[in-house]
């Protein structure tokens, strides 16, 4: 499937259709069976069409690739919703120019930890869909399932420069629940905002909140919390060896498990202590499957080379600590220094888990590469963008599609006010496949259902 | 006339024993209403004695090269510093209490060993302004600590009497406002300080608010003027709600969060109201906050309303420091970058009312942060910290396990050495 769409994309390009980039899109997504088996038979697939979009070139713009790479004096060609080309004085017909001088440029910053839409504003209580906390392991419950598609809080990402969010279930289970890739647009139904062929996604939890969640019926202690994760894996090899005689059989519960057993979803693993993290690489071990990134690892840093090892990313902030005994042993040079581990392997990605945070990621990971500098280590800018762009994009399994800025790549792209780094920087353009989607000097913005008749001043 | 101060001091100076005297030569010194200015700055025993464009090198004392380098006062915040270690651990949390609420001062807790009080001293914060965190009508007392090393801080306070304002799961908010008014009536009526200890107000309804008489005398401190009431409240016609009430009630006011202050900015002005927000509030996180937004601080200042910031996102109780990130980013949604550092230093001390502190002025104590770059930039850093005219000890928790985890790495981690 996708090796077709490649094909009628390539031709595409070749042949300079623009007219048809909306179609190409269109077919992409009433096609889109999904590769992910547990995806049943499409029924919930992806509808996102991107917004109409016009070719654009962006001159003369500091660059940050999100690969590592600075650029000065750079200019940035995207066309159909792709990033065509990429160099200085380039020579592109017909297309909108935007003079980029002064501004920097980066990718569409990834966030791979929110709860928009599951915990949505206002936080009601009617509205509070983010934790099913009636069992211990609920891998049968998907996010998108409770996603709610006219959450306020998206634009105010979108602002921030946003352009893909992983939203997770809550870390009350063990096992919490599938999470969903969404592009940070409008759609009146969540399948309208989901990143086309992506993987799925498990949340899993360590430690206090399941403990503590559960304490009166189990699991009430951490070796409680293994037992119970380890009771599951062999569940889910027990209903795989079934279904090799029983094809049909269905336990959604099971589907998800053995989706991560046979590599097809990415296990997402909220974990803060360091030695509960290798007991977890243990598990892993024991049942045959990977850990794609450990969440909120406070102590990531100090097996910071056994992450590096096993090629597993750490989603962590930049300096939270202290609200729980498992947050106390926080640096704010954990980042940093999972970077760097290895010379520079470890795969360290900023992630919020905050409606506020998602807002700032360029200025959290601003504060993680000065407390890594101060560490004594030399992380330049373009570095340190790797962790809101390649690495979430990465542990996402969508790093193909987007997350640098390389030709062919989804054009998510943000255009700042100066340097990402700098707490006075603006996100002052994002586009979503080469689609504006937020424009701060003309107030160009989604507005969800929520917003209409409550913000009467705004604009005025 | 800087001569004539600099001959004033002189027989100062020569008295000075030079344990205590500092002098701070070459740095760009925030003053308020005037920014960063090139200047020097003479400590001693714990006072800043002369800010001046140049001063004499003393022959006594330490004269602290800070060429290139930005000197603002301390960092004011609002926290639970010093009253909380670990926020899901109760054993370690002093901010609350079930017998008290009005009456509470959750400052007599303090802990000034607690590793996040040395973490934000080590960031610029030379004191905090306690939240309370009581669970009656009342949260508590506002009280004000430095955050010095060793044993000894220095408070002032009471400073405010905290209260919250809006929804509620049970009772109107009309009916909460109805309730205030009787109750502080109550007060004014029996005022012969002999309240009944755990007195039920209003007796016979179901409301379970108790009061002792340690609650009723600082109720009555507000309605005698000597502390303001202040209220955490977010709606645009519940602010105008408690303006009015605490013009009837002739009390003086300070408002919290307002995150639609917005909205009603030109009735806070008049009614000479301050605020103290985070200027990050811009999610319309309950149905009392619909229209919160980036844009509250630039409205309530050119509407004229003075505020402090404060930053209370992600476990704000711990990093009280980024109050400065809040301030920063005030500024790139338009504030003046001057109006940005006051509300972190000067603009708190001026809405309590405290005393020689917030500002870079002789007569004020010396609590100085000297930083390599501009202070509200996230990349800058720290590096001294003067609390009372004291050099402070930066050291802390999270640099020391930043070193045991990038130093000496051929050596099992618990065998690493502790500098």
């Amino acid at each position: 499937m996708i090796k077709k769409l490649l094909a009628i994309f390539t031709a595409l390009i070749l042949f300079g259709c623009t007219e048809q980039t909306s179609t190409l899109f269109v077919g992409e997504a009433e096609g889109s069976v999904t590769n992910y088996e547990n995806d049943t038979h499409g029924t919930y697939a992806s509808t996102y069409v991107p917004l109409p979009s016009e070719n654009t070139v962006i001159r003369n713009a500091t660059v940050f690739d999100g690969d590592g790479n600075k650029f000065i004096n750079y200019d940035i060609y995207f066309s159909d919703g792709k990033i065509s080309a990429m160099g200085r004085d380039l020579v592109v017909e017909s297309a909108k120019e935007i003079d980029g001088t002064g501004k920097y440029v980066t990718p569409g910053i990834i966030d791979n930890h929110s709860h928009m839409g599951v915990y949505p504003a206002p936080g009601v209580r009617t509205s509070s869909d983010g934790n099913e906390a009636t069992s211990p392991n609920t891998a049968e419950v998907w996010a998108e399932h409770s996603v709610w598609s006219q959450d306020p809080q998206y634009k105010l990402a979108l602002a921030g420069g946003i352009t893909t969010f992983h939203v997770l279930p809550g870390s009350a289970n063990l096992f919490g629940g599938r999470g969903v890739t969404l592009k940070n647009v409008s759609g009146n139904t969540v399948p309208d905002m989901k990143f086309p062929d992506v993987p799925h996604s498990l949340k899993m939890a360590c430690g206090e909140n399941p403990k503590r969640v559960y304490s009166s019926r189990g699991p009430s202690t951490r070796m409680g919390n293994v037992a119970g994760y380890r009771n599951a894996w062999i569940g889910a090899e027990n209903h795989r060896d079934r279904l090799e005689k029983d094809p049909s059989h269905r336990d959604i519960k099971n589907e998800t498990l053995v989706g991560v057993l046979d590599g097809e979803i990415l296990v997402h693993n909220h974990c803060y202590r360091a030695d509960e993290m290798a007991t977890m690489i243990n598990i892993s071990q024991e049942f045959g499957y990977k850990v794609s990134t450990f969440h909120h690892g406070v102590e990531a840093y100090k097996i910071a080379n056994l992450l590096a090892d096993e090629g597993i990313c750490a989603a962590l902030w930049a300096d939270w600590w202290g609200f729980k005994h498992e947050a106390y042993d926080m640096t704010i040079a954990n980042i940093a220094i999972v970077d760097q581990a290895r010379g520079g392997t470890g795969c360290a990605i900023v992630h919020s888990d905050s409606a506020s945070g998602i807002q700032r990621l360029n200025q959290e990971a601003a504060k993680a590469l000065a407390a890594g500098r101060e560490a004594g280590f030399d992380i330049s800018e373009q570095r340190a963008m790797t962790w809101i762009t390649k690495n979430p994009a990465k542990s996402l399994g969508i790093l193909e599609k987007t997350g640098t800025l390389e030709n062919g790549k989804d054009a998510d792209i943000v255009i700042w006010s100066g340097n990402p780094f700098s707490v006075y920087s603006k996100a002052e353009q994002v586009y979503i496949d080469g689609a504006l989607a937020f424009d701060k000097a003309t107030n160009f913005m989604p507005h969800t259902d929520f917003d209409l008749g409550v913000k009467e001043w705004e604009g005025k | 006339m800087k001569i004539l101060r600099l001959l004033l001091l002189l027989p100062f100076l020569v008295l000075a024993d030079g344990d205590d005297l500092y002098l701070l030569k070459g740095a760009k010194v925030f003053i308020a209403d005037e920014g960063f200015v090139a200047k020097d700055i003479l400590v001693d025993d714990g006072k800043i004695i002369l800010v001046d464009d140049f001063i004499e090198n003393i022959e006594t004392g330490d004269v602290i090269d800070v060429q290139g380098k930005f000197i603002t006062p301390g960092l004011l915040v609002f926290s639970s510093l010093g009253l909380l270690e670990i926020g899901a651990l109760p054993e370690t949390n002093d901010t609350g209490s079930d017998i008290y609420n009005a009456g509470f001062d959750p400052s007599r807790a303090y802990n000034p060993f607690s590793q996040a009080v040395r973490l934000n001293r080590s960031k610029g914060v030379t004191s905090t302004v306690n939240i309370p965190g009581a669970s009656g009508y009342f949260s508590g007392m506002l009280t004000y600590t430095k955050i010095n090393g060793g044993m000894k801080q220095k408070k002032q306070g009471p400073l405010g009497l905290v209260t919250s304002y809006g929804q509620s799961y049970n009772d109107s908010r009309a009916a909460n406002l109805m309730y205030m008014e009787d109750l502080f009536s109550y007060v004014r009526t029996n005022h012969d300080d002999n309240y009944a200890d755990m007195t039920q107000f209003m007796l016979g309804t179901t409301n379970e608010y108790k009061f002792t008489s340690r609650d009723f005398k600082a109720i009555k401190k507000v309605l005698d003027n000597e502390m303001p009431l202040v209220v955490k409240v977010n709606k645009a016609t519940d602010i105008l709600n408690v303006i009015k009430f605490a013009e009837a009630q002739e009390v003086d006011l300070i408002l919290w969060e307002a995150n639609e202050g917005h909205m009603v900015a030109n009735e806070i002005a008049q009614a000479g109201v301050p605020v103290i927000l985070d200027p990050l509030n811009n999610i319309p996180s309950t149905f009392d906050s619909l229209n919160a937004t980036y844009e509250n601080v630039t409205r309530l200042n050119d509407a004229g309303v003075v505020m402090a910031f404060y930053y209370e996102q992600g476990a704000g109780a711990h990093n009280a420091y980024l109050a400065t990130q809040s301030a920063g980013n005030s500024v790139a949604m338009g504030l003046d970058y001057n109006e940005a550092i006051s509300s972190i230093t000067s603009n708190p001390a001026d809405i309590f009312g405290l005393i020689n502190v917030g500002y870079i002025l002789p007569g004020y104590d010396a609590d100085l942060v000297v930083w390599d770059n501009d202070p509200l930039e996230l990349m800058s850093s720290v590096e001294m910290v003067m609390i009372d005219g004291e050099k402070q000890d930066l050291s802390n928790r999270y640099k020391e396990l930043t070193d045991r985890y990038t130093k000496e790495l051929d050596k099992p981690n618990s065998y690493r050495s502790r500098e």
